[in-house]
């Protein structure tokens, strides 16, 4: 008994030090986030004002930190060049965990934060954007790198609030494999992450654009073609980059994750040369010659401009290619010896328009089936 | 039994403790609040302490979702305390228990809907105690000290977890562990028709699950397992002093093995409680990092000053104000800050021990030594050990 | 009158307590000031109000007629107050040099200058017959040595008031003898010492006065030349006590413990600790095993009480082999165990006294029903050895074992082994560290279990104990038995030679 009462004695001391603390003006929020929603400002203040009260466009970052060199950085650089030139208030929010509830509560943050606009990097938002958009009717959603659907892929279902964008990984890998060749290189290697569509749309567009531009200059050209398996930088992937290298690779492109890393460190070993992915990887190495890129930054701009605009895409599933800015080459962050910015705008409005056929990953996604590509200036060589 | 005044007791004096150790982080918390943003350091503040209530029914439930490990992982440190050995593999646990719980909810699907995730549960469960058995093991017939053999197993674990998470249960698309199959997913035992918001006309559910239950549940076994029974008799006795328990004929190389098999059934089962959460909920991702349930174990075993019931609390509010920072990002403050500020009064909460003698010298005008062992003084041998 | 230091009048209250009640203690230079008390009686209290680790609510301290504020032992250090505990501070694997300057070394742009040090060592040990190698490992030599070396310690802080608690507990009686010598040379340069103790014959031989407490309260000061031994004891106890243990004479039974050819060897020891080993002890007698420290009793005890494994030998317990029985085991075979440490083994501190007092019947179906201990049974027993066996404590049944004093302590021990109803008793310098009263009660009850027709197995270090209570003397030296004599037909004289190793009885 007496250990109850003391428990409880305990307990006002507690509820009292939080009696004296001090109250915010704000009225609880609690209750029904939604309907307690601050109808947007007519004048939106600057954001080097003072700290504004709602956040009108609102960002979520993925696995890790808004600094990532990658797509949180890639699309809040995005959000901050569009806001900030148009006078809008912006705040990203970082998730507790990485599941589908923390998602969740993180989009419910931003709304009760004022988000009129929630832009999501990354296919794992796929699920919670798929939920917030019917929880949500009243916000817009911008779902980089996927399409919302149902946590078992049951229902694929956009909604008039939100818009999926996807990349043209095949141009961008494209782009890369036709740049480095033309730069003079003749040996190449490629190092996927894990199989998936996307690595594979970029590999097949690095061999094809590779081939492209040996047939252009009249050599051959040998390519080494490795899947690791995941996305961690191990290493194992590091030994075996090493190991193409020593055997005369003169540049491996890094695509999926943390892969990159390993290679890059492997370049700089061996004095030799990588290529970057997703973002400008530039910084990361020296040995990075150039960067796959998509374009982040510039399509979650485009987008927005439209949203502010009242033409926003509703409910589309954008695929974002050269003719929309949404892969590129970060030529002015390039390490590149001949292969010029004339001949990058020249290739990338070729396929900005459309004159390039690229192979994409429907021919299937083994590692056998790179050789289906029907190169004929490259020599493919699949590594196990 | 003498009758004496409730401020002297020793649940009062406890319990303040922890209760000033909370308020002196939080004046801590506070000055970063004020130095990182002064502007909004008293609304920022207001965040922390309105906790999970920010976020309506739903973040309350989540207050309770986030407290259910770490109440099993403080339980698991503080049992290991209580009997003398500090299980600083907690996170290794957690994370085997965690593997086998998923790794049965994957795979098994041949058994029935109540029993498959009973049965992940108890997997889970007994696979964090294995893996704290081999500690316990070195422990009591090699005499290998348990904190090192335990930092190692946390790694083993790690590796192990992550090398088998790849070959058996992996979600290549989502570099994830897979879902569980809807069969092991922890029942929300009613509580998903408390914990919700609603939003527009969807409920905005809670991850919260039975689980919670369980863990409640699992305190007050561990409670009456330590203060009521002759096995936890047998285990304090050894835990408080090995010779005398050998002495009395206890065997005391048995109890630390099973001290340990039983704080690591505790993690392990923090572990498959938050991994049976459902799609929604978490998945093991393959990283390098340690599960920091697992260590969060420690400072909710201190601020619960080892006491089971102190533990439930020690869990519930840690978990309050984690989430009350998580809504400190509707203000103008960076994650990073936010972390900090939340890490620094956990960390002063652990100080619950030193606010208790504090306390004690305030409320009797002595030192807790005099306190403790109001004989002791005027003893010449014990006194003259403790000097 | 010049005295070097004053307390008057201090009172120092805990809660529930009055550890000093008015309590004046004046220590005269160049005297050996003895303070004489039970167990409890506020001896140490008084001595950490003097160190600055207690406040006193009342009362002041004063230092050649001035008086003085002791906050801290820093102050009391600066005052040229030393303290040798009872318990040594020193630092293992430091060598005596290492120890003696430690906190006080003389450096010199933060290099250790130890030739200076080394030379004050050196001719404060001359001076004082204070004889010690300053190179060797305290770990490497022995409870006499690392004794000198605390009183070095105190000597190389200048400190002029020297106080001593209980130095002698743990010395051998030559020890004892030297540390008299030292005592007194001591004082002979001037230093003044306080000498805590509750051994009369140690006061009687080298104090010149003697302030005796009882129960918290000043009973007196006297001059030890003008009075006898019983009437200090009386002034501590509050009664007559007996020195005399009374016992009849009894004829011993059918043996009961019966040990043949028994050997233990420690690992990483060469030598056997106890080698060849072959007793009995019977019904209705006490057999002891004297010896000096160190000489294979502890091991001995351990190996019979199955805490510590055996190379080879048998051991009988009622004719029956409990060689390779559990400690469990021989408990309920009927051994019960006072041990040597009643702090490592004996009790666990930290448990509250009721559940230290059931540490060997927890498990029976007295006290436990289906895993669920039986508290009100518990405390209903724990009263009743409270009553029974007169251990005192703040709080009853409840309080922490750690809190109670050392006598307490032991009774608690001691009623619990009694109250088993044994076969065998084994005690382990049952009477180490307690006053006359305590001493005295444990003898009688150890009396009172061979009058029952117990097995009584006594292992002491004091020879007077050994002497009084004994029916038989198994001498060991070196880890054999060297002789089993009857007190009633040697001296003490003769016992310290079989002791002492040079002297060996053919019988054996």
């Amino acid at each position: 008994m007496k250990k109850l009462a003391a428990l409880l004695l305990a307990l006002v001391f507690v509820l009292g030090a939080a009696a004296c603390a001090p109250q915010t003006e704000e009225p609880a929020t609690t209750e029904a986030p939604v309907s307690e929603v601050p109808v947007a400002t007519e004048a939106p203040v600057a954001t080097d004002a003072a700290p504004a009260d709602t956040y009108e466009i609102a960002m979520i970052t993925d696995i890790g930190t808004i600094d990532d060199k990658s797509f949180n950085q890639g699309t809040w650089e995005g959000v901050v060049a569009y806001a900030d030139a148009n006078g809008i208030t912006r705040k990203y929010y970082q998730p507790t965990e990485q599941s589908t509830d923390a998602y969740l509560a993180a989009i419910q943050l931003a709304v009760e934060g004022g988000a009129k606009v929630i832009v999501t990097p990354g296919f794992l938002f796929e699920t919670p954007i798929f939920l917030a958009q019917d929880m949500y009717p009243d916000v817009t959603f911008i779902l980089i790198d996927g399409n919302p659907h149902s946590e078992d892929y049951s229902e694929f279902r956009t909604n008039a609030n939100a818009v999926g964008i996807v990349y043209a990984e095949e141009q961008a890998g494209y782009l890369a494999g036709y740049a480095a060749v033309k730069d003079g290189y003749t040996s190449l290697g490629f190092m996927g992450g894990m199989a998936v569509p996307a690595v594979v749309r970029y590999g097949y567009g690095f061999v094809q654009g590779a081939d492209a531009a040996a047939k252009e200059l009249n050599v051959t050209v040998d390519m080494k073609y490795h899947y690791t398996g995941g996305f961690d930088a191990t290493p194992e992937v590091q030994a075996l980059a090493s190991s193409w290298y020593t055997s005369g690779t003169q540049v491996i492109f890094g695509c999926g994750g943390a892969v990159g890393f390993s290679v890059f460190a492997a370049a700089e070993e061996n004095n030799a040369k990588a290529i970057g992915v997703d973002v400008d990887q530039s910084a990361e190495s020296e040995t990075i010659i150039t960067s796959a890129m998509k374009g982040l930054g510039a399509s979650v701009q485009d987008i927005l401009a439209q949203y502010y605009a009242g033409t926003f895409p509703a409910g589309a599933a954008l695929t974002m290619d050269a003719s929309k800015a949404g892969v590129a080459l970060p030529m002015a962050a390039s390490r590149f010896t001949t292969f010029a910015q004339a001949d990058y705008d020249a290739l990338f409005a070729k396929l900005a328009a459309g004159e390039i056929t690229i192979v994409k990953d429907d021919i299937g996604t083994d590692l056998a089936n790179v050789l289906d590509l029907g190169t004929t200036s490259v020599t493919i060589t699949p590594v196990e | 039994m003498k009758k004496e005044s409730i401020f002297l007791s020793k649940g009062f004096v406890n319990a303040t403790a922890s209760v000033i150790a909370i308020l002196v982080g939080i004046v801590f918390g506070f000055v970063i609040l004020l130095i990182s943003n002064p502007s909004e350091a008293i609304a920022g503040l207001g965040y922390i302490f309105r906790g999970g209530f920010s976020g309506g029914a739903k973040g309350m439930g989540q207050v309770l979702y986030f407290s259910t490990p770490i109440i099993l992982t403080g339980l698991s440190v503080g049992f290991a305390f209580k009997t003398g050995l500090f299980n600083i593999g907690a996170p290794g646990q957690f994370l085997t228990g965690a593997f086998v719980a998923i790794l049965v909810g994957v795979k098994w699907t041949f058994l029935p809907a109540p029993f498959h995730w009973i049965v992940a549960v108890i997997c889970g469960t007994l696979a964090g105690g294995v893996w704290a058995l081999v500690p316990g093991f070195f422990k009591a017939y090699l005499n290998v000290n348990e904190v090192i053999s335990c930092i190692m197993f946390n790694y083993i674990g790690l590796y192990g977890v992550n090398f088998l998470v790849k070959k058996n249960i992996y979600d290549s698309l989502k570099a994830l562990s897979q879902n569980v199959a809807t069969t092991a997913v922890l029942p929300k035992a009613g509580l998903d028709n408390i914990f919700f918001n609603t939003v527009g006309n969807t409920k905005d559910i809670s991850t919260l699950n039975g689980g919670f239950y369980i863990a409640i549940a699992a305190a007050v076994v561990i409670y009456i397992v330590l203060n009521k029974t002759t096995f936890g008799y047998e285990l304090k006795a050894c835990g408080y002093n090995r010779f005398a328990s050998r002495y009395a004929g206890i065997n005391e190389k048995r109890s630390i093995v099973l001290s340990m098999f039983i704080s690591g059934m505790l993690s392990g089962m923090g572990g498959a409680l938050l991994y049976l959460s459902g799609a929604s909920g978490r998945r093991i991702k393959v990283v390098d990092v340690l599960a920091a349930e697992g260590f969060s174990g420690i400072p909710v075993a201190l601020l619960g000053l080892s006491n089971p019931i102190g533990i439930v609390f020690a869990g519930l509010f840690i978990s309050y104000i984690t989430i009350g920072g998580d809504y400190m990002q509707r203000l103008d403050f960076v994650p990073e800050i936010i972390d900090i500020i939340i890490a620094v009064i956990i960390y002063f909460s652990a100080f619950s021990l030193l606010f208790r003698n504090v306390i004690i010298k305030i409320l009797t005008g002595k030192s807790d030594k005099e306190l403790a062992a109001p004989v002791a003084v005027v003893d010449d041998s014990a006194a003259s050990e403790e000097k | 009158m010049d005295y070097a230091i004053e307390m008057l009048n201090i009172t120092k209250i805990f809660p529930g307590i009055v550890a000093n009640d008015n309590i004046t203690l004046q220590l005269k230079k160049g005297e050996i000031h003895a303070l004489l008390g039970e167990n409890g009686a506020g001896k140490s209290t008084l001595m950490s109000v003097l160190f600055g680790l207690y406040h006193p609510e009342n009362g002041t301290i004063k230092k050649d007629g001035k008086v003085v504020n002791i906050h801290n032992p820093n102050d009391a250090n600066a005052l040229g107050i030393g303290m040798v505990h009872q318990h040594f501070k020193l630092v293992h694997n430091f060598t005596v040099l290492q120890n003696i300057i430690l906190g006080v070394e003389t450096t010199k742009n933060g290099f250790l200058k130890m030739d200076e040090a080394r030379k004050k060592v050196v001719s404060l040990s001359e001076l004082y017959g204070l004889k010690v190698d300053p190179d060797a490992l305290i770990s490497d030599i022995t409870v006499g040595m690392q004794q000198r070396v605390e009183i070095l310690k105190m000597l190389y802080r200048e400190n002029e008031i020297l106080i001593f608690d209980e130095p002698t507990a743990v010395l051998t009686p030559q020890e004892i003898e030297e540390l008299m010598k030292i005592m007194k040379n001591l004082t002979a340069e001037g230093k003044s010492i306080l000498f805590i103790t509750h051994k009369l014959n140690e006061i009687k031989e080298v104090a010149d006065r003697c302030t005796v407490l009882r129960k918290g309260k000043y009973v007196g000061t006297i001059d030890v030349a003008q009075a006898t031994k019983e009437q200090m004891s009386e002034m501590m106890v509050g009664r007559k006590v007996s020195f005399q243990v009374e016992k009849g004479d009894t004829l011993p039974g059918e043996p009961v413990l019966e040990v043949k050819n028994l050997t233990v060897k420690l690992r990483d020891h060469s030598k056997n600790s106890v080698s060849n080993v072959s007793f009995t002890v019977r019904r209705g007698e006490i057999v002891c095993i004297a010896g000096i420290d160190g000489n294979g009793q502890s091991q001995l005890v351990y190996a019979l009480t199955g805490l510590m494994p055996l190379q080879q030998g048998e051991i009988k317990l009622n004719g029956s082999d409990i060689t390779h029985k559990s400690v469990r085991q021989r408990n309920i075979a009927g051994i019960a165990h006072i041990p040597e440490d009643r702090h490592k083994d004996g009790l666990v501190l930290d448990y509250p006294l009721a559940e230290n007092l059931i540490l060997k019947q927890y498990f029976t179906k007295r006290f436990q029903n289906g895993g669920f201990l039986r508290f009100k049974e518990m405390y209903r027993y724990s009263d009743y050895l409270i009553k029974k066996y007169d251990i005192r404590s703040g709080q009853g049944s409840i309080t922490i074992a750690r809190s109670m004093s050392g006598g307490n302590q032991q009774k608690a021990i001691v009623g619990r082994e009694i109250d088993l109803d044994p076969e065998l008793l084994i005690a382990v310098q049952p009477t180490r560290g307690l006053d006359v009263g305590a001493i005295e009660y444990i003898h009688k009850q150890l009396v009172a279990q061979r009058d029952e027709g117990k097995a009584v197995l006594l292992v002491s270090l004091e020879l007077d104990e050994v002497m009084e209570v004994s029916d038989r003397i198994l001498v060991i030296y070196e880890g054999e038995i060297v002789a089993d004599l009857n007190p009633k037909e040697i001296t003490v004289q003769e016992l310290g030679l079989y002791m002492a190793g040079s002297k060996r009885s053919s019988a054996v």
